[in-house]
């Protein structure tokens, strides 16, 4: 069961290089041909720098840093009884080959409930990234379901 | 892709483009593990899903709102979006056939936004995943 002392409990910052490769390879991965995540020229007669990150580009940072396992280590949640329940993102300024992106996961809330398959755990995290020039570009919410 | 869209193009109850996907495959599954750093077992061996009784492999739910986002920003540009939120309802395997379709809810004249309600469906038409997004578009 997650340890419930630890609403309001935040990570270090992590921190994550944006590679024009790692855009292309999630939307490809995705099977999304859109040009303005391929194409630095179609991204520029779009009105983008360059080509720039999808809209679910940050599960990148958050999985490759190994910063979610981290979380759910330090909270005492049972890896192999999570599920992802919730995930939403907003969007502040556009994320760009060569950005360098700055997270910390914050713990903002933990609920029990019982559903039709029993008894479990809620946990809220969220993450605020800012890039290089310590500009915020974008809010993540993230909602942890434990079974127990 | 997008084409330019204008606040006046769009009114309450109007449909987004409907997106249906390519059927799942299991190779597809392996490149969204190395692409998204998620090398969760249960989305790559199928011995492991049998082993905790679901059955086989299971694709990310995030694979399915990359589904989703494709979907919008084939329709609204990127830069337009403002917020994407999604509840995962459903479980996808491989060979599924995944459709997204989504509608609009709202519409503001003041800050020159729309909001619609988006979902994901499988061939039997049940709900893999739920939910909704902002886009701020222009006005000319």
């Amino acid at each position: 069961m997650a340890d419930r002392s630890k609403i309001g409990w935040e990570s270090s910052p992590f921190i994550w290089e944006v590679e024009r490769g790692k855009i292309r390879e999630l939307v490809q991965a995705i099977g999304d041909k859109n040009p303005v995540y391929l194409d630095r020229e179609a991204a520029k007669k779009e009105g983008y720098q360059d080509t720039p990150a999808s809209p679910t580009f940050v599960t990148v940072p958050m999985m490759w840093t190994g910063v979610l396992i981290r979380v759910i280590k330090a909270l005492k949640i049972n890896f192999s009884r999570v599920l992802h329940g919730e995930e939403g993102y907003e969007y502040l300024k556009e994320i760009y080959p060569g950005d360098v992106l700055m997270g910390k996961i914050k713990v903002t809330a933990m609920d029990e409930k019982v559903g039709k398959a029993g008894a479990m755990d809620l946990i809220r995290l969220e993450i605020l990234y800012t890039n290089q020039r310590n500009e915020p570009v974008l809010k993540a919410s993230t909602l942890i379901v434990e079974r127990k | 892709m997008a084409k330019e869209l204008f606040l006046r193009d769009v009114s309450v109850g109007d449909p987004m483009p409907t997106l249906v996907k390519e059927p799942v495959s299991k190779v597809q599954l392996v490149r969204y593990a190395g692409a998204s750093g998620d090398f969760n077992p249960l989305h790559t061996d199928p011995e492991i899903g049998k082993a905790v009784g679901i059955g086989g492999q299971i694709a990310h739910g995030m694979l399915i709102m990359g589904f989703v986002g494709q979907a919008i920003t084939n329709w609204v540009p990127k830069k337009c979006l403002k917020s994407f939120f999604i509840r995962f309802a459903g479980m996808t395997r491989p060979d599924d056939v995944i459709t997204v379709t989504g509608k609009v809810v709202d519409k503001r004249e003041d800050n020159g936004r729309i909001r619609c309600e988006v979902a994901a469906r499988n061939q039997k038409d049940e709900l893999i995943v739920a939910g909704q997004f902002e886009a701020e578009l222009p006005r000319a």
